[in-house]
């Protein structure tokens, strides 16, 4: 762990670039810059295809790839020619690289943990945990929902079975006959000898003890005595396709690491049996590639279990859901051996039910003493009663919309009441509804009946079809009462929007772009989402229901079922070819940032997981490269660039100009402010000569000589006292200014053009020449007044440090403006803030624009 | 946008060795109310275009066993009237230049938005409508 300390002294304890010429440092750091926006720019193009709206091939995706770490690693090697000391990033480079190529080659799922808890599952972990396990992760983290409690075996620990025993070249040769498709009598000679070699398959070393150290770890949160359900998580399971009861699942297994391997292994081996393969070789005829995670969770006691379809299959435009359920567990339902009871709920809002249709129960399925479930008879007064109240239904009902809202297709889904009532998922997966000719023959002609209120407008954020209510967003609170299954539609786009996404059926705004935040967001979420649909909010009303059809960017007047039901019939192939699921894995471990506040330990090289942490790490450290050059005052006076500025106020600032920052006939010195052209130095200035903020008009006694101990330097320097120039380092889109005002050190490090991303703002101030409590209350006015401006401001004392980035160029100026009023505003305030109510009321006046309060006392 | 209303749908060819390109336009157009038939084997392609030609190609160009220009050949052989689309990764001068003096209707590089093709597929049925 790095201490706050270390990271400040890792960051300005360098001044290698101090021989180098400042325009050389600048145009290093352009360097790293431009290579940075290409790769961000190829990982945005890889993101859109994702929308749906492209046609693309695999060779795209590969030329893609290579060009990407191509440039990443230009990136590093740009960094390092700024500041040498980041030769470590060539070794995280080649890490990620590795994981990158490892996805290309389908063997991303030979790395990572062996188990992981449940609640822990990280994103970038959904492959290595199988499908069915990174559900429930989800539905743990985004609804909230209760799952019984677990860990996940992954598909690394499947990689290292067959390495343990022996068995990578007999897989190696099923996959190679599998691609070849012609001999299926040796393709089934193979498939035997795997699944008997995996049933009866030794642990790799060590491994019953880290499942016995799980196993410790359920037992000390569960206060009674329990028992195991090891279910399969197949890698694609659950993700596209439903894999309904294609692999084993083993119920009722004691809390032993020897039992729970031997369950673990069986269900290993059901990857390789009849019915598994046979499924997976019409899905994935071109894919031989195959492995096997499990999920370990907590066995339910259970009252009543079943099955419910989130949407009827017989009508899959319609809003009716199904509910299956008995008592006892619900494992003869879903294999469809006991007669159970069968509900029928209109999906509103509330749901309300519809139908009842009860059938005789004569037994249930209970868990046994000896392990696995057994077959009871029912009391004669349970046979006939319906298994599930209104409540338990109603109760039920909700969650069943919820998790078709949150997965934005019909959801096929297990669930269980415990004895003492609580409800259980226990799986949630695709519902495949099938096509018919019919659909598609009729679908032209049925559309024809329903009014269009947009036709070919706006832009593709993400391809889909939706239906529901709107509800209009003109303000952030108005997400607040967001109802589920509703269609957003807002005046422009806004990552905000992200707290209902998980609810809403569609997105539409009237001004945005598809390669905003938001669209992102909508694409890994996969929410239809036009943007730029002009005058929509003029078009509909709240509560109106429409259906959005992206991917012919029309939206109809009500609920276009049958646009629903072709969509279900198509979608899914379209999610389930290997282009789809490999762009998905690539930009899973590219396209995140974990490394988000630069100011936190954890931004480290270590730490970076993804490419775009990597990038963003390297943007940071560019830009501290640059600070530094500021400070080092002698090296920058060296090279005979500076010219002082001529202001109305006596701030007394050199400047030197990399390129551009000053016009072509601007004098050798006492340059006028109308000669600048640096913009993001304007800016500043603008704010430093607002009227009243240099407390100009009634200067308090002494200020003179403040200031006079402020541009000069003084012989008897006190200790902390910071002496030198006041420098300001500049071109057209970038300014570096350094204040040494006596007894405190400012700066001011800001890029600023027409590209947000390239756009940053870092801000540090330390010291005064008051005591400490005193400059330390002032620091926390300067944190308080950034952070009102969006400012990410860590404090330590006296010291401050913002930050603030990808901001657009007329926000930069706005903001660089208000940091100049702040400069002026602050300089001395130290001196007054005898209390800690002081800092408040003058934040206060700071923000309501009030600066005379500083000149007024 | 709906084609095919009142005579005829439109019948449309697909060809490209990755299957995803077949199988997405061919989601697209079908959705549309074209006749869509989508291959990955080119001379499979072509010899069903003999069976019953097709107003519409769109061919990949870099393909085993035939190439985009001589797909173009042959059906433009098969049928003059046929509009033929090129869409490709390789997105060479020198080839756009043979596939125009061969005839093609119009060239667009991999990877592309659906309205691109879209409005290629559009704008050949209505280039196809002016021939009476």
């Amino acid at each position: 762990m790095h201490s706050f300390w270390q990271i400040i002294a890792r960051f300005f304890g360098r001044t290698d670039h101090h021989n180098l010429d400042p325009r050389q440092v600048f145009e290093r750091f352009r360097t790293v810059l431009r290579s940075n926006n290409r790769a961000l720019e190829i990982i945005a193009d890889l993101g859109e295809k994702l929308s749906g709206n492209y046609i693309f091939d695999r060779q795209y995706i590969g030329e893609s790839v290579e060009e990407l770490i191509t440039t990443l690693h230009d990136s590093v090697v740009a960094l390092n020619h700024l500041d040498p000391h980041h030769q470590e990033l060539f070794a995280v480079h080649t890490r990620l690289t590795e994981h990158l190529r490892a996805i290309m080659l389908r063997e991303d799922d030979r790395q990572g943990p062996r188990l992981v808890s449940l609640e822990e599952v990280d994103p970038l972990q959904w492959s290595i945990v199988g499908g069915k396990n990174a559900h429930l992760a989800e539905l743990i983290h985004h609804l909230k929902i209760d799952i019984p409690p677990g860990f996940a075996i992954t598909t690394r620990t499947y990689h290292e079975l067959i390495e343990y025993n022996g068995l990578r070249s007999l897989v190696d040769q099923f996959e190679s006959l599998w691609i070849l498709g012609d001999r299926p009598d040796e393709l089934e000679e193979v498939r035997l000898r795997l699944e008997a070699a995996l049933e009866i398959a030794k642990p790799p070393s060590d491994f019953l003890e880290e499942i016995n150290q799980q196993l410790a770890a359920m037992t000390a949160k569960t206060p009674s005595p329990f028992t195991l359900a090891v279910r399969s998580s197949a890698q694609e399971e659950d993700l596209d396709f439903s894999f309904a009861g294609q692999f084993l699942s083993v119920l009722n297994v004691a809390p032993t690491p020897r039992a729970v391997f031997a369950a673990y292994r069986r269900v290993a081996a059901s990857l390789f049996s009849r019915k598994a393969v046979d499924y997976r070789h019409w899905l994935f005829p071109e894919d031989g590639k195959m492995s096997i995670g499990a999920g370990i969770q907590i066995m339910v006691d259970s009252l009543v279990s079943g099955v419910a379809y989130s949407t009827d299959p017989g009508n899959p435009g319609g809003e009716t859901m199904i509910v299956v359920g008995t008592w006892g567990q619900g494992a003869g339902i879903a294999e469809g051996e006991f007669p159970g009871d069968t509900f029928l709920l209109h999906k509103g809002d509330p749901a309300t039910i519809r139908e009842r249709n009860l059938s005789r129960k004569a037994s249930g399925l209970y868990l046994a003493v000896e392990g696995g479930l057994i077959e009871k008879p029912l009391p004669a007064e349970l046979q006939d009663e319906a298994c599930l109240d209104e409540a338990q239904l109603l109760e039920l009902g909700h969650r069943v919309i919820q998790l078709e809202n949150y997965f934005k297709r019909p959801q096929d889904i297990e669930w269980t009441f415990d004895q003492q009532g609580r409800l259980f998922i226990l799986q949630s997966r695709p519902l495949l509804v099938p096509v018919t000719r019919d659909l598609r023959r009729d679908l032209i002609e049925a559309l024809k009946h329903y009014e269009l209120l947009v036709v070919d407008r706006g832009q593709v954020a993400q391809q889909g079809i939706g239906a529901g209510k709107v509800h209009v967003v003109r303000q952030d609170t108005d997400l607040e009462d967001f109802p589920d299954g509703a269609i957003l539609v807002g005046r422009r786009d806004s990552s905000h929007f992200v707290r209902v996404m998980h609810r809403a059926a569609a997105i539409v705004t009237e001004i945005g772009t598809p390669v905003s935040h938001m669209a992102t967001l909508c694409r890994e979420m996969q929410v239809p989402c036009l943007v730029n649909v002009h005058d929509i909010l003029s078009l509909v009303k709240n509560g109106q229901e429409i259906t959005v059809d992206t991917e012919d960017r029309r939206i109809f007047r009500g609920r276009v079922k049958e646009l629903l039901a072709y969509q279900l019939s198509t979608s899914i192939n379209l999610g389930a070819t290997w282009e789809f699921r490999l762009l998905r894995r690539l930009l899973n471990s590219v396209a995140r940032l974990h490394l988000v506040d630069p100011l936190m330990d954890q931004f480290t090289p270590e730490n970076c997981l993804t490419y775009h942490d990597l990038l963003r790490y390297i943007h940071e450290t560019a830009v501290i490269t640059l600070v530094n050059m500021g400070k080092d005052e002698r090296s920058l006076l060296r090279h005979n660039l500076a010219r002082s500025l001529e202001l109305p106020i006596p701030a007394g600032i050199m400047i030197i100009d990399i390129g551009g920052g000053l016009a072509p006939e601007a004098p050798t010195s006492q340059v006028p402010f109308s000669a600048l052209t640096s913009i993001p130095f304007r800016a500043i200035l603008r704010g430093m000569l607002y009227p009243e903020v240099w407390h100009r008009a009634t200067m308090p006694v002494g200020f003179h000589d403040l200031m006079s101990s402020m541009l000069s330097v003084p012989t008897d320097a006190l200790e902390g006292q910071y002496t030198g120039h006041n420098i300001a380092v500049v071109s057209r889109n970038y300014v570096n200014l350094c204040f040494r005002f006596g007894y405190h050190f400012n700066i001011i490090d800001a890029h600023c053009d027409e590209r947000e991303r390239d756009n940053h703002i870092y801000f540090r101030f330390l010291g005064g020449a008051t005591d400490l409590t005193k400059r330390s209350r002032r620091a926390r006015m300067i944190a308080e007044i950034l952070t009102a401006f969006d400012f990410n401001v860590r404090t330590r004392g006296d010291l401050v440090i913002a930050r603030a980035s990808n901001m657009l160029q007329s926000e930069m100026e706005r903001v660089l403006d208000i940091l100049g009023r702040l400069v002026g505003y602050t300089r001395q305030l130290d001196v007054r803030l005898d209390s800690e109510a002081a800092v408040d009321y003058y934040v206060e006046a700071f923000l309501m624009g009030n600066y005379s309060v500083v000149s007024d006392e | 946008m709906v084609v095919g209303s009142n005579s005829e749908p439109r019948r449309l060819l697909i060809i490209d060795d990755e299957a995803i390109v077949g199988k997405r336009l061919n989601q697209i157009f079908t959705k549309m109310g074209y006749v869509v038939e989508a291959h990955i084997d080119p001379v499979q392609a072509v010899a069903a275009a003999e069976q019953h030609p097709f107003d519409i190609v769109v061919t990949d160009l870099k393909m085993q066993g035939m190439d985009g220009l001589e797909v173009l050949r042959r059906v433009k052989k098969i049928n003059p009237r046929t509009r033929v689309i090129i869409i490709t990764g390789y997105a060479e001068m020198d080839t756009a230049d043979a596939a125009f003096s061969g005839g093609v209707f119009d060239f667009i590089p991999k990877p592309f938005r659906l309205d691109e093709i879209k409005d290629a597929i559009l704008r050949a049925v209505s280039d196809m409508a002016g021939d009476g």
